[in-house]
């Protein structure tokens, strides 16, 4: 089978220091990934490389098997990228709505989306004409969940996805996500602190230290033991 | 590793005791402009000197445009307006009075005054609390055109579109002008350089940063720019006095958009935030100007603004920024860190007198505070206090209104009713600096630093409202209250202090943030969701902090926090908000394990955040 998301000894950095180093791994259509590590080991960095914020200083992306290294950000949306930012990258000065609008390449499938939107973060829906930049902090992440989600992508990256939401969310999160594989067979690479949250939800999971992959493995009921073992190194 | 190696390369690279660093920096290129200021009049012709006093004048000019933009951070297009004032008050004075000592010290003293008296009411426009940069930007590209206007329908007082010429100046000859525009850059070149790369100065560049941080360690950003308006409209002026009083000529296009554009290109030619470089660039703008005009007549503003392209696309570091830079990267391949300190920074501690153990005042107390948003409610009628030595967590559902709750006790402007009363004080409608004075500390959602000031800097400009901060050279001191002091040491950020900060982790700068917040020595610090995306090791060093600050100073801590087990931990009471009002306010266990939280806020799992790796 051909991999969602193919990585291949990928290499990038700030100014003159590498941050990611030789990077390989691969993603299955449909599979959860998750990418677990302490703070300031380079885990936002790769994800920015694998969508070219951050250019590519060696090695290639492959997505569904074909060469996208050195393609623009945009580009990669149109092969069916999608990326939930740490960062709160919102247009602040849009409505929720049209915030939303702007997760699709056109306006064909927006009715769609909303109901399925309700269903998520019914939070959202009740506030669709209300000015982003108004949302509180939580309620800003659902809406940058949303956008990714509903442009239905074929392999999604999630930076820190559960910061700053709330318990109960947190767990609706959790669900909409394996919803989402199950029935659109969306593959995802998740970056994530929240250890039970992610252990929950992915196939597989890697440890990121100092820009490179030190462990990696399927998830079973030893892998929390296992990675918190990498943690306390 | 690399850390450590940094900290021993820049310990070798102490200066000598008694020359101190900035005497260093500024003194050696002075020491050139010197050289060359005597010894132009002997290798160049008539000619050339004549284009270069020109040339000096509007460098002193196209300096200030450089503190403003490269600095401050403020793009302005009308420091023409100033070199204006200052061309006319001497052009006027002259003309109507004639020549002499008293005309021309009346004529500064009216170049200087309303130089002073404008800036001080552009700035006050241009940055009240509230305004943002570009409004700033279209005044300063509306004032000129209001000065050429005024200019224009002057009559025969300000000569109209002719200008004013003919008048008898100051007898000076060439070469005496030509030493005296050159001292005076260089003069203008070491007190800006000496008072920018100062304690003080580097206040400058953290506004540029993030000037809502600054606002919230105390600082009057507003009144600052203000200052800084006022101070370079005056030397923009001074600057027109000595181009008017030299070349005999008061024009409109001196006080013109145009040469107020032109200025902003000399800077970004010769590279924004580099001092020399703004002196170059307009240097060599003017004398290519001064002989393409000449010679080409018509195409020559076509080939200054291709060259500009050309360098801004190649070089978009400008002349001398891309030369800074590649010297930098030419260390960097050396295998030198990037430090930027030149000095090693010494960590210190600031003695204070200890707190009564027993000390419980009442030092936060919200009376029916409410927000609304239009018709939208966020908060209605939230009442509640807390005392010093109580660490009283905040939860509640996504959009309850818990970072509203905050912003309405530390901007005075935010709440649309009620009364806050922070350490005793109403905060009527108080902006965020003055409320900081009275002993609030607060730390953002997103950590907020000063991204291109190094971590030592962003710790002192915490301190700048307590310790005043020299105009003359860096401190190779840092001293904090113990508190900020055990931040900065168990984080690991005492081995980076030379370091920018946006070469932190995430985790190290929400640390270095709350550092810098201690180091305001608060009685009430508000925190919101300050363990977001931290490891659970990192968690739990937060906590010990926390617990101790609580314990040890008395501090009075409120904690946005979704970490129930977190909250737990840490708390002292708990204070749950819904839909914008208080919905539970008590003792941790009570509220915790009160149905009312499953319903609304963990839903049907036990709350297991705790589960966060380590």
């Amino acid at each position: 089978m051909i991999a969602a998301l193919e990585l291949v000894n990928l290499t990038s950095g700030y100014g003159s220091s590498s941050v990611v180093h030789g990077v390989s791994l691969e993603i299955a259509p449909g599979e959860i990934f998750a990418l677990v590590g302490k703070n300031g080991m380079g885990k936002s960095s790769l994800l920015k490389t694998i969508l070219s914020f951050l250019p590519a200083w060696d090695g290639a992306v492959r997505l569904d098997g074909r060469d996208v290294t050195r393609l623009a950000p945009f580009r990669k949306r149109a092969l069916g990228l999608a990326y939930v930012p740490q960062e709160q990258a919102l247009f602040q000065d849009l409505s929720v709505r049209d915030n939303l609008r702007l997760g699709l390449s056109d306006d064909r499938g927006f009715e769609a989306s909303l109901a399925a939107i309700s269903g998520w973060f019914p939070v959202l829906t009740a506030r669709l004409s209300q000015r982003a930049g108004t949302l509180s902090g939580g309620e800003q992440k659902m809406l940058i969940v949303a956008r990714g989600l509903i442009a239905e992508p074929r392999l999604l990256l999630l930076d820190e996805v559960t910061e700053g939401l709330q318990p109960s969310v947190v767990d609706r999160l959790a669900e909409v996500l394996a919803e989402t594989r199950r029935d659109r067979g969306t593959a995802m690479l998740l970056v994530e602190q929240h250890l039970s949250f992610v252990l929950g939800l992915a196939d597989r999971f890697a440890v990121f230290k100092r820009g490179e992959v030190v462990d990696s493995g399927r998830v079973d009921a030893g892998s929390a033991e296992r990675i918190d073992e990498h943690m306390r190194l | 590793m690399r850390d450590r190696g940094s900290a021993l390369r820049s310990m070798a690279s102490v200066p000598q005791p008694g020359m101190p660093n900035w005497l260093i920096r500024a003194g050696l290129p002075a020491l050139v402009g010197a050289a060359l200021v005597v010894a132009g009049p002997w290798i160049l012709d008539t000619y050339m000197l004549n284009i270069l006093v020109r040339a000096l004048f509007v460098a002193i000019a196209a300096l200030t445009v450089d503190v403003l933009w490269g600095f401050s951070g403020t793009l302005t297009f009308g420091q023409s307006a100033f070199f204006g004032i200052g061309a006319y008050a001497l052009a006027i004075g002259f003309t109507q009075f004639g020549f002499g000592p008293w005309q021309a010290l009346l004529s500064l003293a009216a170049a200087v005054g309303m130089a002073a008296a404008v800036a001080g009411f552009v700035g006050w426009l241009s940055f009240y609390p509230g305004s943002t940069p570009l409004y700033a930007s279209v005044i300063s590209l509306v004032l000129p055109i209001i000065l050429v206007q005024i200019l224009y329908s002057g009559g025969s007082f300000t000569g109209s579109s002719s200008g004013l010429v003919g008048f008898e100046s100051f007898d000076l000859s060439l070469e005496g002008w030509f030493r005296l525009a050159g001292a005076t850059v260089i003069g203008a070149l070491v007190v800006a350089s000496v008072a920018l790369s100062s304690d003080a100065g580097r206040v400058l560049s953290a506004m540029r940063d993030n000037d809502e941080r600054c606002t919230y360690l105390g600082i009057d950003t507003s009144l600052v720019r203000i200052g800084l308006t006022v101070i370079t409209g005056v030397v923009a002026a001074l600057a027109g006095f000595g181009y008017v009083g030299f070349s005999g000529v008061a024009a409109p296009e001196n006080a013109g958009f145009v040469f107020g554009t032109q200025l902003v290109v000399m800077v970004a030619l010769g590279g924004r935030g580099s001092l020399i470089g703004a002196v170059v660039g307009a240097v060599v703008i003017e004398v290519a100007s001064a002989y393409l005009s000449s010679s080409l007549p018509f195409v020559w503003e076509l080939i200054v603004g291709v060259a500009f392209v050309v360098v801004i696309v190649v070089l978009p570091g400008g002349l001398f920024g891309s030369l800074r830079d590649a010297a930098t990267a030419l260390r960097g391949r050396i295998g030198a860190a990037p430090v930027l300190a030149l000095s090693p920074v010494t960590l210190a501690t600031l003695e204070r007198a200890a707190v009564a153990p027993d000390r419980n005042d009442v030092v936060v107390e919200a009376d029916g505070v409410s927000k609304h948003f239009g018709s939208l409610s966020v908060l209605s009628g939230v009442s509640f206090t807390a005392r010093q030595g109580e660490l009283v967590s905040i939860v509640g559902p996504n959009g309850a209104g818990k970072t509203t709750l905050i912003r309405c006790l530390a901007d005075g402007r935010e709440r649309s009713e009620g009364t806050v009363r922070i350490a005793g004080h109403a905060i009527a409608r108080l902006a965020p600096d003055r409320i900081v004075g009275l002993g609030l500390g607060r730390k953002f959602q997103a950590a907020s630093v000063f991204e291109t000031l190094s971590v030592a800097d962003c710790l002192r400009i915490a301190r700048v409202k307590s310790d005043p901060p020299s105009f003359v050279g860096a401190s190779p001191l840092l001293a904090l209250p113990a508190a900020a002091r055990a931040v900065v040491e168990s984080s690991g950020l005492a081995e980076r202090l030379g370091e920018q900060a946006r070469f932190l982790s995430h985790g190290l700068k929400q640390a270095l943030e709350l550092a810098m917040v201690l180091a305001l020595e608060p009685r009430v610090l508000l925190l919101d969701e300050p363990t977001a995306g931290l490891t659970r090791t990192e968690r739990q060093v937060f906590a010990g902090v926390l617990t101790e600050l609580v314990a040890r100073e008395r501090l009075c801590v409120l904690i946005i926090e979704h970490d129930l087990d977190f909250v737990r931990q840490i708390s002292s009471r708990i204070i749950l908000l819904h839909r914008g009002r208080v919905a539970l306010d008590g003792p941790v266990a009570d509220v915790v394990d009160d149905p009312l939280i499953r319903e609304i806020y963990t839903g049907n799992n036990r709350p297991q955040r705790g589960e966060v790796m380590s």
